[in-house]
């Protein structure tokens, strides 16, 4: 039977499938706990950070600088969508830019003008295929954001926001919540928003060098880079665990794949052997 | 370090890691406006960093480290720097630097914005030779 054949490299086919997604979820899974274990490192400059702008913008009262005025004007708004290099992630990407589009049609039904800047391959392949105008395209970016990597293009939107060419700044980037769970999330970068002052007065008195205006006129662009930053951390640990779900998953249906070619061929084989005695018999009952 | 009054905690931090974190009697650190020591006790302050060596005296020696900009705050017996940029004498490529310094005197200088940045990017070759000579 010409069947079993086709069922047994079906089989070894299917194996080797499994051999290779089985692998590459240990990768994502290595790679998770490396990314995963980079956002905690840099988490003591970020709360520090935001405990720094809270105290201080509590000394000057009203808070008001360049970085937090929406301007007038109807500069457009920039919007940064964070995507993967690499496929195989399961829905990770199409989350994203589902989420990017929708926000992009938002902005365009209501008159906005927007300008877009895709980090990932992904991302830029899809935009190309939809026939989106990009301002910026970055397929260059690794699966590990280092700081000074990200820091310019932070710095450059900022001096384009101060300088009136872009009204506000947005990124499209994919939050992580938990190794399961992981939402698409749009936040606006620019105008900041100062983290809420709710930090409990301590009452402790500062003596600020210098004051507390210029240390904040340095404080709230650090904030700026810090919160892009952790936008593409998220990004990553979210991508790395995706792929890590998305290959456990094809790793179990290789499995259960296999089960069941196992078992046809199993069945295949029987029945031929039941047929070829049906055959012997028949004949030694045909010479009797 | 509580306990222990002629020390104080020196945190040095990165958006990307926690450098540095350890008891030190005496830290000076480059303020914006030239450089400024801290003892224990010393009183809560916010300062903005500029570019240069911070050395920590401990009990288990002295630690020389480069910073670019950012921010020193110290609160009770805590001195935390936050900067975008600390380099561990060991973690400086000699030649890098070198080269840094190449490209930094083969720049034009067209006004006076150019000359500023030149002058900061002086500052920071100047500051990470001067750590690693040390050495």
């Amino acid at each position: 039977m010409a069947n079993r054949r086709v069922l047994v490299k079906r089989r070894k086919a299917i194996q080797n499938i499994r051999k290779i997604t089985r692998t590459m979820q240990l990768i994502a899974t290595a790679r998770f706990q490396a990314a995963f274990g980079r956002a905690t490192a840099s988490r003591p400059y970020v709360e520090r950070l935001a405990e720094l702008v809270a105290e201080l913008s509590r000394g000057t009262g009203e808070a008001s600088h360049p970085l937090l005025a929406t301007p007038a004007g109807d500069a457009p708004v920039a919007v940064l969508v964070l995507t993967s290099n690499r496929g195989l992630c399961g829905g990770y990407n199409a989350h994203v830019l589902r989420t990017a589009t929708a926000r992009l049609d938002e902005l365009a039904a209501a008159g906005t003008p927007t300008e877009l800047h895709v980090f990932g391959k992904k991302g830029i392949g899809y935009f190309r295929f939809q026939r989106r105008p990009m301002r910026a395209q970055h397929g260059d970016l690794g699966d590990t954001p280092r700081y000074e990597e990200v820091e310019p293009f932070a710095t450059e939107l900022m001096r384009r926001f101060l300088a009136g060419e872009i009204s506000a700044v947005e990124v499209v980037h994919m939050r992580f919540h938990s190794a399961g769970l992981q939402r698409p999330e749009q936040v606006p970068l620019l105008p900041l928003r100062p983290p809420a002052t709710a930090a409990a007065g301590e009452g402790v008195e500062y003596e600020l060098r210098p004051g507390a205006r210029e240390l904040l006129d340095e404080l709230l662009p650090a904030t700026v880079r810090i919160r892009l930053f952790q936008a593409f951390q998220e990004a990553a640990i979210s991508e790395q665990s995706a792929r890590m779900v998305a290959m456990k998953a094809a790793t179990d249906a290789a499995e259960e794949m296999i089960r069941t070619i196992t078992r046809q061929y199993n069945r295949a084989r029987q029945t031929h052997i039941t047929m070829e005695l049906l055959d012997i018999i028949g004949g030694a009952n045909a010479l009797s | 370090m509580a306990a222990d009054a002629a020390s104080f905690l020196l945190e040095v931090v990165t958006p990307e890691r926690v450098v540095l974190s350890r008891p030190a009697t005496f830290v000076a650190f480059p303020a914006f406006d030239g450089e400024m020591g801290v003892l224990p006790n010393r009183a809560p302050l916010v300062a903005k960093l500029g570019i240069g060596i911070v050395r920590a005296e401990g009990p288990d020696g002295t630690q020389r480290l480069f910073v670019d900009g950012g921010f020193a705050t110290m609160q009770g017996e805590t001195l935390r720097l936050l900067t975008e940029e600390a380099r561990l004498p060991e973690a400086i490529d000699p030649d890098a630097v070198e080269r840094e310094l190449a490209a930094v005197r083969s720049r034009r200088l067209d006004d006076d914005q150019a000359f500023a940045r030149q002058q900061r990017a002086l500052a920071r070759v100047r500051a990470l030779r001067a750590l690693l000579n040390r050495e």
